[in-house]
C-alpha cells in the first residue's frame, strides 16, 4: 500500500513554529546522538523525513514526537543546522492539534489573536462573576475581620459554589482531554491495521502510566538532570495544587490561620516553592536562551510561563494579604488569581501546551503496547 | 658503420635505485661487455651536473652512442636526449633502460633486483647499437580554421581566433547558430538570462569579417594533414565550395535524451509529461501552463532521465540537477503557490557556486524526494477522476523507505545529454574516435582533454562529454589558444619515429590500412602497395605488428633494434641457469 503525500501538509505545518525543514539532508547524526531514540522507535530523523515529504498519515500516528524530552544535542550536533530539536517540539504542537476533535487546538495554536480573546472573554466572565453575579446572590465584599484578624475569604468566595465550579471545570477538562487521549490511541495503535494488541498487554502495561505520571523517568534520561529535577518539582507542585483545590478545597481554603506546621499550610508552601523553582528555570532560561531547549520559543510557550507565573503570584497574595487582615487587597488578588487560572486550565489543558502531561505518559505506554504488538 | 662507442650510466636516483640495487655492480658487470667505452654512476643523472658528464665524456671519449639506466622514459628520455645532441650526437642514438619504476620501487630482494638492473640495461646497450640518426621534421600551418558546430562553443572558439586575426570557416547544420543555448530562458547558478548572453556572441559572429559561416551545412569528407586540411563543403546540397584549413575544431554539440524509451514516465502517452527542454521552451513563453490551458497546483520535476542508468547511460550528465534546481525559481516566480516536487537520485552540485545555489533552492518550501536508479523508477499513470490532480507519481523513496504516490499536475523529465546522432559522420570525417558513449575522445583524459590523438583536430563542448556553459566555453577558448599557437609558429613539428612501406615485400592486403588508428595509410593501386602518410603517422606500431608480409618497418623500433634488446635481456640471467 503506498501512502499518499500532502503536498499541502508544509503549509499546515509551518503555522505550528516549524521553519525550513529542507535544511536536513538525512546524515542521522541526531537519531544517533539521542538518547531517547531506540530501535523501532528512531528519532527525530525519521520523522524530519515524513514531514519533508508531507506524510500525514503516518505523521499523525507518530508517538515518536512525544518521547523526545528536547535535551537539544540533536540541534547542537546537526550539521546543517536543521534544528531538529525545534522541529520535534513543533511536531508536538501539531500533534496536540490533530488530536483535537474540535479544532480549537489548531486555533489557538495558530491565532495569537483567538487564543487571546478566548483567555480575555474567560477572564471576563471570572471578574464579572465575582463583581456582578456573586453580590447579586448576596455574597458580598466585606471588609469585617475574623477573630484572629483574618480576611473573610469565604463570604466573599462561598466554598460550595467555588468547588461546585471547580469540579464543573475539571470535568469538561478531564471530558475534553479523555476524548483526546482516545484519539490519539486510535491514531497510535487502533489504525494499525498490521498488527494488534491484546487486552491483557493493555493491563499489564497500565502501571507505566501512572509511574511515568509520577517520576518522568524518560526525561532524566536527558543529559541534563537538573532539568528534571526542576520540571519535577514544579509537577508536583501544581498536582498537589490541583488536587488540593478541586478535591479538598474546604480544608484548603479556610478563613481560620492555622499554625505554620499545620499540613494545609506546608503542603501549599510546597506547592508553592515547587512551581516558583520551576517557573524560574524556564523563564530565565528562554530570557537567556544559552540552553537549547529555551532558545527557540512558541507564543503558546511564553503564555503558558507567564500566566502560570500570574496565577502562582497572586496565590500567594491571597496568602499574605488574607492573613494580615487586608480584605480588598486579598479579593482583587483573588479575583485576579481566578481570571488568569480559570482561562489558563479551560485553554492550555486540554487544547495548548499543558495537554502534554496527559500524551505524554500515555505515549510511554502507547509505545510499550507498540512494542508488545503482535501481526494481525 | 662505425664502430659503436657506448657510454653508459647508471643513476642512483638519490636512493630510490641504489636502495635496492647495486650500482656500482651493476656499471661494473656492463663496463665489461663489447663496444662499452665505459660504465659510471652517479647520484641524479638528470641533474645539470649529470647531463654535463654525458656532454664531457661524449666529447673525451670519442662516444657515439649513449644509454641511461634510471627513472621511466616518460619522464627523463627528453632531457638526455638533449644533453646527446648538445654534444653533437643525434637524439635518437640513445637509450634509456628503466630501472626504477619496473626494478627498484618494485622488487625487495636487493640481489635479485640488481640482476634485473643488468639485464635491462645489458638489452638497452644491445639495442642502442642498431640505433640510426633520425631527422626532425616539420610542416607548415594554413592559418584558417574549420570550426564543425555554432552552438556557443564552436562560436567563442571562433570569435577567439577571428579576433585574432585569422580566418575562420564556421558549419552550422541547421538553419541558425546559438546551439542548445539559444532555447534557454535563465541559466544556473547565477539565474541570469541566456538569451542576453549569447545574442551579443551571435551578432558578433555574424558580423566578423575574419568569419565565414555556412548554415544548413554538413561536413562529409575532409582529406589532408594537420596543418593542411581541405574539404568540399555542400551548401543546401546544390552549391559546393573548397575550403582550405590547418587545424579544425569540432563543436558539434549534444542530443537530448528521447525519454519516450522509458515506458515508466509515460512520455508521448501522457500530455503533461514534458522534458526540460520542452519546458526551457515554455518558460521563453513567460507561462507555466498544462496542455488544458490551467495552472498546474502540483509540479514535479524527475531527475536522471535516461543518465545514470546501465539500461540507458551509465554517465551522469552533470547539468540537470541544477537546472531542476533553477526550474524551481522559475516557476516560483510564475507560480507562487505551486508544490514543486524534487525527484532526485542523488544530488550532484559539484561545480563553483553549484552548492550555494542548491542550499539557496533548499529554502524555497520544495518536497526532495529521493528514488533509488538501480532498484526501481518512479511510475507516472493518470489519476483517478475522483483525485485532485492530474497524474500520479508512485515510487519507493529511498531516504524513508515508504512506497509513496505523488499527486501532480505537470511532470518535467530532466533528459540526459546524449552524443549527436550524425557523430559519426563527422568522426570518420575528421578521424577521431569515439568512447563506448559516442563521445569523442580526448588526447588525454586529464592533461590534454582539449586535443585529439589526430594532430591538428580539437574537440570542445558536449560533444567530448557532458558539460555545462563554462566548462564548454573554457574549452573552446582553450582550443582556439592551442590553434593560434601553431598558427603562430607557422609551422608544427610532427613524429619522427613514424612506420614506412617497403613496396617490394607488399602483398597488397590492405591489413594495415584497417588497423591504422590515425588513418595515415593508403592503398596505391598504382604500386599495389601501402603508402604511409608520415605526416599523419604516430609511430603506434599497430601496422608494422599487424603486417603478415613484414614490409612495414616502425622507425626507431625495426625488428633489428627489438630483437637485439630481446636478446640483451636473455642473454644475462640464463647464463646461470
Amino acid at each position: 500500500m503506498s501512502i499518499r503525500v500532502n503536498p499541502d501538509l508544509r503549509n499546515e505545518l509551518i503555522q505550528f513554529g516549524i521553519g525550513d525543514w529542507n535544511a536536513c539532508y538525512h546524515c542521522g547524526t541526531c537519531t544517533a546522538i539521542c538518547p531517547l531514540s531506540e530501535e523501532g522507535f528512531l528519532f527525530p530523523r525519521k520523522k524530519i523525513r515524513l514531514m519533508q515529504m508531507g506524510l500525514q498519515g503516518p505523521l499523525e500516528s507518530s508517538v515518536e514526537p512525544w518521547l523526545c524530552y528536547y535535551c537539544g544535542d540533536c540541534t547542537k550536533t546537526c550539521p546543517r543546522d536543521a534544528n531538529p530539536g525545534e522541529l520535534m517540539m513543533s511536531l508536538r504542537r501539531y500533534l496536540t492539534s490533530t488530536y483535537d476533535w474540535t479544532g480549537l487546538s489548531k486555533k489557538f495554536y495558530t491565532s495569537k489573536i483567538w487564543e487571546l480573546a478566548w483567555i480575555l472573554f474567560f477572564a471576563a466572565l471570572v471578574i464579572i462573576s465575582f463583581l456582578v453575579i456573586l453580590p447579586s446572590f448576596g455574597y458580598k465584599f466585606t471588609t469585617e475581620l475574623t477573630a484572629e484578624g483574618g480576611v473573610k475569604l469565604n463570604s466573599f468566595a462561598p466554598i460550595p459554589i467555588i468547588e461546585a465550579f471547580d469540579w464543573i471545570m475539571a470535568i469538561i477538562v478531564a471530558t475534553l482531554l479523555i476524548s483526546n487521549i482516545l484519539r490519539m490511541y486510535y491514531k497510535i495503535i487502533w489504525k494499525n491495521s498490521t498488527t494488534k494488541v491484546s487486552l491483557w498487554v493493555h493491563i499489564r502495561e497500565f502501571w507505566l502510566l501512572i509511574f511515568n505520571f509520577a517520576v518522568q523517568p524518560k526525561f532524566s534520561k536527558c543529559d541534563d538532570k537538573r532539568y528534571w529535577g526542576a520540571h519535577w518539582f514544579l509537577m508536583s507542585g501544581y498536582t498537589i495544587m490541583f488536587i488540593v483545590i478541586v478535591v479538598f478545597l474546604p480544608w484548603f481554603q479556610t478563613e481560620k490561620i492555622l499554625p505554620v506546621w499545620d499540613p494545609q499550610r506546608w503542603l501549599g508552601y510546597y506547592a508553592t516553592f515547587g512551581l516558583l523553582f520551576g517557573l524560574v528555570i524556564a523563564i530565565f532560561g528562554r530570557l537567556k536562551k544559552k540552553d537549547i531547549k529555551f532558545r527557540f520559543s512558541h507564543v503558546s510557550d511564553w503564555l503558558f510561563l507567564v500566566m502560570l507565573t500570574l496565577t502562582v503570584i497572586t496565590g500567594i497574595f491571597i496568602h499574605i494579604f488574607r492573613i494580615n487582615g487586608m480584605p480588598m487587597a486579598t479579593y482583587v488578588s483573588y479575583i485576579t488569581h481566578m481570571a488568569v487560572l480559570v482561562p489558563m486550565i479551560l485553554i492550555e489543558v486540554p487544547f495548548s501546551k499543558w495537554s502534554h502531561l496527559a500524551y505524554r505518559p500515555f505515549a510511554v505506554y502507547f509505545t510499550q503496547l507498540k512494542k508488545n504488538a503482535v501481526l494481525k | 658503420m662505425e664502430e659503436p662507442r657506448i657510454g653508459v650510466y647508471i643513476c642512483w636516483c638519490g636512493t630510490n635505485i641504489a636502495k635496492m640495487v647495486d650500482v656500482e655492480a651493476v656499471s661494473a658487470e656492463v663496463g665489461k661487455l663489447p663496444h662499452v667505452v665505459l660504465a659510471k654512476n652517479y647520484k641524479y643523472m638528470c641533474s645539470d651536473p649529470g647531463q654535463e658528464l654525458i656532454v664531457k665524456d661524449i666529447h673525451g671519449h670519442q662516444l657515439n652512442r649513449v644509454v641511461v639506466a634510471a627513472c621511466s622514459p616518460r619522464i627523463h628520455e627528453l632531457t638526455f636526449r638533449k644533453a646527446v645532441e648538445k654534444a653533437g650526437i643525434n637524439p635518437y642514438l640513445f637509450e634509456m633502460a628503466n630501472i626504477r619504476e619496473q626494478d627498484s620501487w618494485v622488487h625487495t630482494d636487493r640481489t635479485e633486483a640488481t640482476s634485473k638492473a643488468i639485464d635491462l640495461v645489458v638489452a638497452a646497450i644491445r639495442r642502442v647499437q642498431f640505433h640510426e640518426p633520425l631527422q626532425k621534421r616539420s610542416v607548415n600551418v594554413d592559418p584558417a580554421t574549420l570550426i564543425i558546430g555554432g552552438g556557443i562553443s564552436g562560436m567563442v572558439a571562433a570569435l577567439e581566433i577571428a579576433n585574432a586575426g585569422k580566418k575562420v570557416y564556421l558549419i552550422e547544420k541547421t538553419g541558425r547558430l546559438g546551439g542548445h543555448v539559444i532555447k534557454f530562458d535563465l541559466t544556473f547558478p547565477h539565474l541570469s538570462s541566456a538569451r542576453q548572453m549569447i545574442r551579443p556572441i551571435l551578432q558578433r559572429v555574424e558580423n566578423h569579417p575574419n568569419i565565414d559561416v555556412f548554415l544548413n551545412t554538413e561536413i562529409r569528407d575532409v582529406t589532408g594533414y594537420i596543418g593542411n586540411f581541405k574539404t568540399t563543403i555542400r551548401i543546401n546540397e546544390t552549391e559546393s565550395t573548397e575550403l582550405r584549413f590547418g587545424n579544425i575544431i569540432a563543436a558539434v554539440g549534444l542530443k537530448p535524451f528521447d525519454p519516450s524509451k522509458i515506458e515508466e514516465y509515460g512520455y508521448g502517452k501522457f500530455p503533461d509529461v514534458i522534458t526540460s527542454m520542452e519546458f526551457e521552451e515554455m518558460l521563453g513563453t513567460g507561462q507555466v501552463l498544462t496542455k488544458y490551458g490551467k495552472e498546474p497546483r502540483n509540479i514535479a520535476i524527475i531527475h536522471c532521465v535516461g543518465s545514470r542508468n546501465k539500461k540507458y547511460h551509465e554517465y551522469c550528465s552533470r547539468t540537470c540537477c541544477m537546472v531542476a534546481l533553477k526550474f524551481v525559481h522559475q516557476i516560483r516566480a510564475s507560480l507562487p503557490s505551486a508544490n514543486i516536487f524534487e525527484i532526485y537520485a542523488d544530488m550532484r552540485a559539484y561545480g563553483k557556486g553549484h552548492e550555494e545555489f542548491y542550499a539557496l533552492t533548499t529554502h524555497k518550501q520544495i518536497i526532495f524526494l529521493m528514488y533509488d536508479q538501480q532498484e526501481r523508477l518512479p511510475v507516472i499513470s493518470q489519476a483517478d477522476r475522483n483525485d485532485n490532480c492530474n497524474m500520479v507519481i508512485r515510487m519507493n523513496e529511498k531516504l524513508s523507505g515508504e512506497s509513496i504516490e505523488v499527486p501532480v499536475d505537470m511532470v518535467i523529465l530532466m533528459v540526459n545529454m546524449e552524443a549527436h546522432e550524425n557523430v559519426k559522420e563527422v568522426v570518420h570525417a575528421i578521424g577521431v574516435s569515439l568512447c563506448g558513449n559516442q563521445f569523442f575522445i580526448e588526447k588525454h583524459p586529464k592533461l590534454d582533454p582539449v586535443a585529439t590523438t589526430t594532430g591538428g583536430v580539437y574537440i570542445v563542448g558536449t560533444c567530448q562529454g557532458p558539460k555545462d556553459i563554462p566548462d564548454s566555453v573554457s574549452q573552446a577558448r582553450a582550443a582556439a589558444a592551442r590553434i593560434l599557437a601553431t598558427i603562430a609558429t607557422g609551422s608544427v613539428a610532427v613524429e619522427v619515429t613514424t612506420a614506412s612501406t617497403n613496396e617490394k615485400l607488399c602483398c597488397g592486403c590492405q591489413t594495415c590500412v584497417k588497423v591504422c588508428p590515425y588513418s595515415a595509410i593508403s592503398y596505391n593501386e598504382e604500386k599495389r602497395s601501402s603508402e604511409v602518410n608520415e605526416v599523419l603517422c604516430k609511430g603506434c606500431g599497430t601496422c608494422g605488428s599487424a603486417c603478415p608480409a613484414g614490409a612495414i618497418t616502425s622507425k626507431h623500433f625495426t625488428d633489428r633494434q627489438i630483437l637485439a634488446e630481446i636478446e640483451g635481456i636473455m642473454s644475462m640471467s640464463f647464463k646461470g641457469v
